[in-house]
């Protein structure tokens, strides 16, 4: 070889070379494993940005939520931890509520417990909390016009250890506890109330423009992700868990509180909080060995096997949720056509929903036709809604079509008796009107392509022409709003944005936000007087039944399309992990992980 | 003072194509539907906060006011803040950007050094059974689309030989990510195979070019070897296409550190880019194009420069 072949040659071999010596130092798989620490994957393209438990909706999602759960204790906090979505009393400040026989005030009775700093939580650290959300509900992620806390009249001390909250009215006090009281946290104002860094502990709290000075420096404090793990601000904590390391990459690495005092003990010494680009790259992850908790889409559980010869457990994780599309009633071209009871239930009779659950979701999804969630057992369910008030018929929904005016043509329904009689297309409904509808799905997941085209599929048996047109779910949630049919941006006709499952509900599914008339998420204008009655009766009465009249009622008058409810997360979780239930309310909740052995 | 007048009309000429870049992106963000806050904000947000929402971001503002406004910001170097990430866009680029350099430049200078010899190679040998053989690995490599050939990585490297990790560096700083230099083999050897594939084909023709020149046929007639050849004269006169090249390839290996950040859970700014593009996150898209639009108008101008230098032909007007 010449000296110049030699010289190119060599220059090529001497690169690779130096790469492969540089990278053949093993796959760095580390997996913890170890009693001491685990590896949690975070959902994909997830980064934790946030740990002070009240803030913008922006930032309180509920991965932040976990995190600052784990650090600051909810008064009450509710989970589905024991398999049913209750109060945990052992990760809550209050050991008991009592309430009014009149329904119209809650009396706290907090534990005997401590701050990191040794400083008793008092009734003081809740009222700081109350004066603080008082004075910038506006701001708070949690504030809904009329609910907390425009309905909570008053806090009032009693002792150190019991106060008292009075209500504008009478009201459901499961609703209230799991709804509202469940949003409060006992917040270290011995620490927290000031309004500069460099000003001193006073009760500034206790006037308002105080109070949003506090707040002003509390959520200025919390946007530096970086003094997270350093600023001694965020030292006095009251959970299990304390920040040790907070990355702006996304990793997060929190240490068991030495100090905790509460009923939740941490098991693990070190949880590790690992953030992930893709849901491929967690799975390369996960096949590495380096999560312990991890989880794979649905589309892989044909590789289940392989995940359980690495000594894993694949345990799908049903969230406290129901999916849906919701129809545009104020759509200028089907906005009519949806209002009529009789065209939305021959939708809802065209979707296949059994179907879709275990062949579009390989079993990973409980078929939903209500507003409550039926993933699990609950009170709330009504045998209404249990039982299916339109199953699936093609040619039932064809019937519906051609009994009220619609007749096919060319494969597509067409509205050749218009009018308002009982045989006719309905008020507002042209004639000439083709039954056609476009939905604007949420783009990015195969299952949710698939199930689209399934009902594309079944629709059309029906005569129903199904248009798909699709962006990421936060265009999605954009381009979909509440609007009138004068608005350009009312030419959306049904949205989807359900992939995770459309709304995750508090632990009493109510629908005051969605079904409600003028609700802030009835996306499509949904109004139906019967309704609205049934959803103040839900939250303000004393019965049971009253949500079970709610659950039948919107069940059978279907103000979305209902579809199945797909599991929260398919977790893939090591062997020997065990010690909890996944909490249906879709956080989670390291104090309650423990090395159990294999 | 030629080239020293030369620069500064280039210079001026890229502030003005960084300009209609800026107002073009802009004009194209608020020109989607339905604005950023329900998105960002989630289906449970109330009507109040989106309000609130769209007046903290000056959303709520006619369009040329609110590029006025993020005008002036910039001129004063505050690119905004996040929406989803809270955190200044200067500091998020800060963060991600050094990281996405040490991908690109590592790829881009693996793939050169690989490639380089490579195109001399063969074009030594044109037309012989290995300047085919590569010729078709090129062309496979070209048409591969990174997504796909970051896969194939993996599965063999990782899944089937456990030799390298799927995963990039997950440290912070730089100091951390070169502490772990096997996470960085897998994402390089995908971003750097397009470049080879590349700049090997320029380096061939350039170098059959310059073989097939007077002063090469010169040289071998005064009795030089073929390797002083190619060291002496034509190596250097066939980097000039490359050189020129690498400069307009500075977008291309963001594009693909964009694909590779996904894949190897490398969180750079090619990812920065991509969650806010989902997330109608626009000071973040707006930072990131600014950051990339700079990156390609100086990576041209710096090829251009070099290349004057490198080949005085381009100085005198000739070519």
């Amino acid at each position: 070889m010449s000296p110049a072949r030699t010289t190119l040659v060599a220059g090529a071999v001497v690169t690779a070379g130096a790469l492969l010596l540089a990278g053949c130092s093993g796959t760095g798989g580390t997996s913890s494993a170890s009693p001491d620490s685990i590896n949690y994957a975070l959902p994909a393209n997830f980064t934790p940005n946030w740990i002070l438990p009240i803030g913008t909706a922006a930032h309180l999602n509920t991965n932040n939520s976990s995190i600052s759960d784990s650090l600051w204790e909810r008064l009450v906090a509710y989970d589905g931890s024991t398999g049913k979505v209750a109060w945990n009393k052992k990760a809550s400040i209050a050991t008991a509520a009592d309430f009014a026989s009149d329904g119209k005030s809650v009396k706290i009775t907090l534990g005997d417990r401590t701050w990191s700093d040794g400083k008793p939580i008092t009734s003081r650290d809740v009222e700081f909390w109350f004066n603080l959300i008082k004075a910038n509900k506006e701001e708070w992620a949690g504030y809904n016009p009329g609910k907390a806390p425009d309905n909570w009249t008053s806090l009032k001390t009693v002792d150190d250890r019991h106060f008292t909250i009075t209500f504008d009215k009478a009201y459901n006090s499961q609703w209230m506890l799991a709804n509202e009281l469940v949003d409060i946290h006992p917040l270290p104002q011995h620490a927290w109330d000031r309004t500069s860094a460099t000003a001193a502990v006073s009760d500034a709290d206790r006037t308002a423009a105080g109070a949003k000075q506090v707040w002003t420096y509390l959520n200025n404090a919390a946007k530096n992700i970086s003094g997270y793990a350093k600023d001694s601000l965020w030292k006095t904590i009251s959970g299990p868990y304390s920040v040790k390391s907070f990355s702006t990459s996304g990793k997060v690495v929190l240490a068991a509180n030495t100090k905790y005092d509460g009923g939740e003990k941490p098991g693990i010494a070190t949880v590790n909080l690992l953030p992930f680009t893709t849901a491929d790259a967690e799975k390369n992850a996960l096949r590495s060995g380096s999560v312990d908790y991890g989880y794979i889409e649905a589309t892989d559980l044909d590789q289940k096997d392989r995940f359980t010869a690495q000594g894993y457990t694949v345990k799908p994780w049903s969230g406290w949720a129901i999916t849906y599309m919701p129809y545009n009633f104020n759509n200028p071209s089907m906005g009519a056509v949806f209002k009529q009871l009789y065209a939305r239930q021959a939708v809802q009779k065209s979707i296949d929903q059994d179907t879709l659950a275990k062949v579009i979701f390989n079993g990973t999804a409980v078929p939903g036709y209500g507003p409550i969630p039926q993933g699990q057992s609950s009170d709330f369910l009504s045998p209404t809604q249990k039982n299916n008030p339109y199953p699936f018929s093609t040619s039932a929904a064809k019937a519906l079509l051609t009994s009220h005016g619609w007749t096919e043509q060319g494969g597509v329904m067409v509205c050749t008796g218009p009018g308002t009689g009982s045989e006719q297309c309905g008020a507002g409904v042209a004639k000439g009107t083709k039954f056609q509808m476009q939905v604007l799905s949420q783009s990015g997941s195969t299952v949710t392509d698939n199930m689209m085209s399934a009902i594309q599929s079944s629709l059309e048996k029906t005569g129903i022409k199904f248009t798909i047109k699709t962006a990421p779910v936060n265009s999605v949630l954009s381009q979909t709003p509440q609007c009138t049919a004068g608005q350009s941006i009312c030419s959306w006709q049904l949205s989807f944005f359900g992939t995770a499952g459309s709304w995750y509900f508090p632990a009493f599914p109510t629908g005051d936000s969605l079904f409600q008339t003028k609700g802030g998420s009835n996306f499509g204008n949904y109004s139906n007087p019967d309704v609205d009655k049934l959803i103040t009766a839900s939250t303000t009465s004393t019965s049971a039944q009253a949500v079970q009249d709610y659950s039948a009622a919107v069940a059978k008058d279907l103000p979305v399309i209902w579809l199945p409810e797909p599991d929260y997360q398919i977790s893939v979780v090591k062997d020997g992990l065990g010690g909890f239930a996944q909490d249906s309310l879709a956080n989670f909740h390291p104090a309650q992980w423990k090395w159990t052995g294999q | 003072m030629a080239t020293f007048l030369y620069l500064i009309r280039r210079v001026l000429q890229a502030v003005v194509v960084i300009l209609i870049v800026t107002v073009a992106i802009f004009c194209l963000l608020h020109a989607l539907p339905g604005g950023p806050a329900r998105g960002i904000l989630g289906p449970q947000a109330t009507a109040q906060q989106i309000a609130e929402f769209n007046r903290e971001q000056s959303l709520d503002k006619p369009l040329p006011v609110q590029y006025f406004v993020y005008l002036r910001t910039l001129l004063h170097g505050d690119l905004g803040t996040s929406y989803t990430l809270n955190e200044s866009v200067a500091q998020l680029i800060g963060q991600r950007l050094p990281k996405t350099l040490v991908l690109t430049v590592l790829s881009a200078l693996v793939g050169l050094v690989l490639a380089v010899p490579l195109g001399m190679w063969q074009a030594v040998r044109r037309n012989k059974p290995v300047d085919y053989a590569v010729t078709t690995l090129s062309f496979v490599a070209y048409s591969t689309p990174v997504y796909f050939l970051g896969l194939i990585l993996v599965l063999v490297f990782n899944h089937i030989l456990p030799w390298f990790p799927a995963q990039a560096p997950q440290g912070d700083s730089l100091g951390q990510v070169f502490a772990d230099p096997a996470g960085l083999v897998l994402p390089v050897a995908a971003g750097a195979a397009s470049v080879v594939a590349v700049f090997s084909r320029y380096m061939r023709a350039a170098t059959l070019e310059n073989l097939s020149e007077d002063y090469v046929r010169t040289a071998r007639a005064g009795g030089s070897r073929q390797g002083a050849i190619l060291r002496r004269h034509v190596f250097r006169n066939s980097l000039t296409p490359v050189v020129a090249m690498l400069g307009y390839y500075v977008p291309v290996l963001f594009g693909g550190a964009l694909v590779i950040e996904q894949l190897f859970n490398y969180p750079g700014m090619g990812l920065l880019f991509w969650s806010a593009a989902q997330s109608s996150d626009y000071p973040v898209l707006l930072g990131c194009v600014l950051v990339i639009s700079i990156a390609t108008v100086v990576g041209t101008l710096i090829a251009d420069v070099v290349q004057r230098i490198v080949d005085p032909r381009v100085k005198a007007g000739e070519v």
